[in-house]
């Protein structure tokens, strides 16, 4: 194993984080990643992603590099760069994310014929037939997986190292405002693409006279955005179809209780297949001190360990339930949003999760090497 | 150095296309005799023909293409991916025989139609050190027929899945016409290893044109890449002008439109088709004859007909520009043509009416394939490269290595066929 020098980190997406390319939790994760392993010495990183042109720059000092796109067939997932065979030389740890993904059985079959290691990390893109019944994930090193639930869902697939690591969320970013909490009562914030598995007819049907919400999102379904909207007529209901980082830190700290309602059957009635791996902004808000009502969707519930600063509903009577609680001040209790960042920077910080990281990969690199 | 030398093939005898596998053959035969340990790895063949194959004859391949008695229009797309790119049961069949057979060189030839691309970036993966042996434009073929996403599988978008071999190619012409039409260029450079003809069976020429009938030859495909049509054409000006002359045609292909195109023609009694004969007896056949002739395509990389016929004191009529040009000298060892029919009957006509002096010519070419172009020379020369690319090297244990090309394979078909 390598002691003063550093160990080179590749991460591989299809896409990144901004608005020439997704806005996209996963996207967003890929980030978070990085700058946790930042924080630990004795790693060098760069992220290699695909675009329409070639591209290079830096994110909060990482190199990313976008490489043109050479694939065949359309869709984010199935974007590839045959390039990767010159770009990944010399890279001691490649992380595959979206692996699961037509762009990760490409990959995979890249990094393993250059014989780095390779860890894999499926952020909900795809459920790719060749890496799962086809048995291609057992080319991979080693598995990160993003909540308990993420793991069992590939875990009958993958028989080897293998870690959960919840977040990260960058804590010194999110962070609460000095103020009375009391500012805010009464106000609900909902961050997530509008899609309709995010369920947020379900907010909006459940949602009280007495409360306001706000919701901050990306229209990606038109139909579904038209449906919010004269659903939310009559209710005091405010969309923000664009906010950048600053602005949602603001209306973040312009709240009192944040809720992510993903279903596993959507509004149409269409059943969707993992709905919620981690929910990222779930974990910003408790960063930010909101307390958290979350759906029973996915991995969500994994969010939540102590029911004074998160509940968890699984029906719209249950929804109701808890907005009624919150509209009469008998939940949250007062110290909820304390409670919630605290739990936050303990086991979801970036900190926390990139000593976890660089431990994983140290593990992976070493035991390739034996 | 005795050698553990592993060939793989696409065909191996008796069923060829032509020169390049016959090569690959008496190469591989060759360097057993010289106390090397061999094993060729091919196809099983698709003709149902009991043959004598000795044990070091792997015949374990599945054959997608080339299939000797099935036109190729008749396949489809699919099978012309599993022919240049990828076949998964040929790449296992490889991994196999690098995993037991252990050779200290693989020796590729004639790739087409058995997944050659997979099979190379096999090679590139476990390190083994190989040679391409180019009788034809394989790279073009992979170039030309795999989309670039799906070569990408294969770190072969552009050259790079050759990069670790030794290349060896029939001519310069050859490798010319790989990097217009590819952009393939080997920078690590490539060996010319020219045809050449085994003549230990050949006969003593028999006199020329003996009772004033000029007897030609062909030996090849039956096509019209091989020039056939350009024969029977010929034939027809010469029978008109009032020449006598016959002309016999070995090889196999599309004999009933030219046994058609003669009968219209009114050459029953002039041109034969007798099919294919063995390599050695083919040879001993050349004594009878005055001239062979090739009036083959121009971008035919190298005929190793003509060589044997020259080496047989039978002088060949070739078109000028083909890859066996470079090798032989016009009027000395051959006699060069357009490739048009008019050429070519001018130079049978030459050759019929005693115009040209073929017993000094025939006596050129032996010199010329004794010498430069002998067999033996040219074995030295493989054995030398066999010997200077060999290195140690291990296989790897890797369990999951079959994994891995089962991937490749995949994904190659589903990038190609959505």
């Amino acid at each position: 194993m390598k002691s003063a020098e550093k160990f080179r980190i590749a991460h591989l997406s299809p896409a990144y984080f901004s608005p020439d390319s997704y806005v996209g939790g996963g996207e967003r994760y890929v980030d978070y990643l990085a700058q946790s392993l930042q924080m630990v010495a004795g790693f060098e990183q760069a992220i290699f992603s695909i675009g329409p042109d070639d591209q290079l720059f830096l994110r909060n000092g990482i190199p990313v590099r976008v490489l043109k796109n050479e694939s065949s067939h359309p869709g984010m997932t199935n974007a590839l760069s045959t390039r990767l065979w010159r770009e990944l030389e010399g890279f001691d740890l490649v992380h595959i994310h979206q692996c699961l993904t037509l762009f990760g059985a490409f990959s995979t079959s890249i990094v393993r014929s250059l014989k780095i290691p390779a860890i894999g990390t499926d952020l909900g893109g795809g459920e790719d037939p060749q890496m799962l019944r086809g048995r291609g994930i057992e080319l991979l090193d080693g598995l990160i997986s993003i909540s308990k639930y993420a793991h069992n869902l590939v875990g009958s697939h993958f028989k080897g190292p293998h870690d959960i690591l919840i977040g990260p969320v960058d804590t010194d970013r999110f962070v609460p405002a000095s103020r009375e909490p009391s500012a805010n009562a009464g106000q609900i914030l909902c961050v997530s693409r509008i899609l309709p598995h995010k369920g947020i007819d379900r907010v909006i049907a459940a949602l009280p006279a007495s409360l306001s919400l706000t919701i901050v999102g990306r229209p990606y379904h038109q139909a579904y955005y038209e449906l919010l909207v004269k659903m939310a007529e009559g209710k005091k209901v405010r969309f923000v179809l664009e906010a950048d980082d600053d602005a949602l830190l603001d209306i973040y700290n312009k709240s009192a209780v944040f809720v992510q309602a993903s279903t596993a059957r959507d509004i149409y009635g269409n059943n969707i297949a993992k709905p919620e791996l981690m929910g990222l902004t779930t974990l910003e808000a408790m960063s930010c001190g909101l307390p958290v009502i979350v759906s029973d969707a996915g991995s969500l519930p994994e969010l939540v360990t102590d029911d004074r600063f998160g509940q968890v509903f699984s029906s719209h009577d249950d929804l109701v339930a808890i907005f009624e609680k919150v509209a009469a001040g008998a939940w949250p209790p007062p110290e909820a949003g304390e409670l919630a960042r605290s739990h936050v920077i303990s086991h979801h910080g970036l900190n926390a999760i990139g000593v976890r990281l660089a431990d994983f990969y140290r593990r992976t690199i070493a035991s390739k090497k034996n | 150095m005795a050698l553990r030398i592993l060939f793989l093939t696409n065909l191996y005898p008796p069923f060829v296309i032509g020169g390049y596998e016959i090569a690959c053959a008496q190469t591989a035969e060759a360097m057993r005799s010289r106390g090397h340990e061999v094993q060729v790895l091919t196809t099983w063949s698709h003709v149902p023909q009991e043959t004598k194959t000795p044990e070091w004859v792997r015949r374990r391949l599945d054959l997608h293409w080339y299939v000797p008695h099935m036109p190729n229009q008749t396949l489809e797309a699919r099978d012309l991916h599993s022919a240049v790119c990828s076949s998964y049961s040929n790449t296992l069949h490889l991994l196999d025989a690098l995993t037991n057979f252990r050779p200290d060189v693989v020796s590729a030839w004639n790739l087409t139609g058995i997944g050659g691309l997979a099979m190379m970036d096999l090679l590139n993966h476990v390190g083994v050190p190989w040679t391409l042996y180019l009788g034809d434009r394989v790279p073009v073929d992979i170039a030309a027929n795999v989309p670039a996403d799906v070569r990408g599988i294969f770190n072969a978008r552009g050259g790079e899945v050759y990069e670790q071999a030794r290349i060896f190619s029939v001519s310069q012409n050859l490798l010319d016409e790989i990097e217009a039409e590819s952009s393939i260029s080997f920078p690590q450079g490539a060996d010319i290893v020219a045809g050449w003809a085994d003549l230990s069976q050949s006969l003593p020429h028999q006199p020329y044109l003996q009772n004033g009938k000029a007897r030609f030859v062909a030996a090849s495909s039956i096509g019209p890449h091989k020039g056939t049509e350009l024969i029977v054409e010929a034939s027809a000006q010469l029978q008109s002008s009032g020449v006598d002359f016959s002309v016999d045609i070995f090889g196999e292909g599309d004999v009933p439109r030219y046994v058609d195109m003669a009968k219209r023609l009114r050459l029953e009694e002039r041109v034969r088709f007798l099919g294919s004969l063995p390599y050695t007896d083919l040879l001993r056949a050349y004594s009878a004859y005055d001239a062979f002739l090739c009036p083959t395509w121009e971008r035919d990389p190298f005929p190793f007909a003509p060589l044997g016929a020259a080496g047989c004191y039978t002088p060949p009529i070739l078109t000028r520009n083909c890859g066996t040009s470079e090798r032989l000298v016009d009027g000395v060892h051959c006699i060069k043509i357009e490739r048009t029919t008019e050429d070519l009957a001018r130079a049978m006509a030459e050759v019929a009416a005693g115009r040209v002096d073929l017993a000094k010519m025939g006596r050129a070419g032996r010199r010329l394939i004794e010498g430069d172009l002998s067999f033996e020379r040219h074995l030295d020369k493989m054995e030398r490269a066999f010997e200077e690319s060999a290195r140690p090297w291990e296989m790897l244990d890797d369990p999951k290595l079959p994994l891995l090309l089962f991937l490749k394979h995949n994904l190659s078909v589903r990038l190609r066929f959505g």
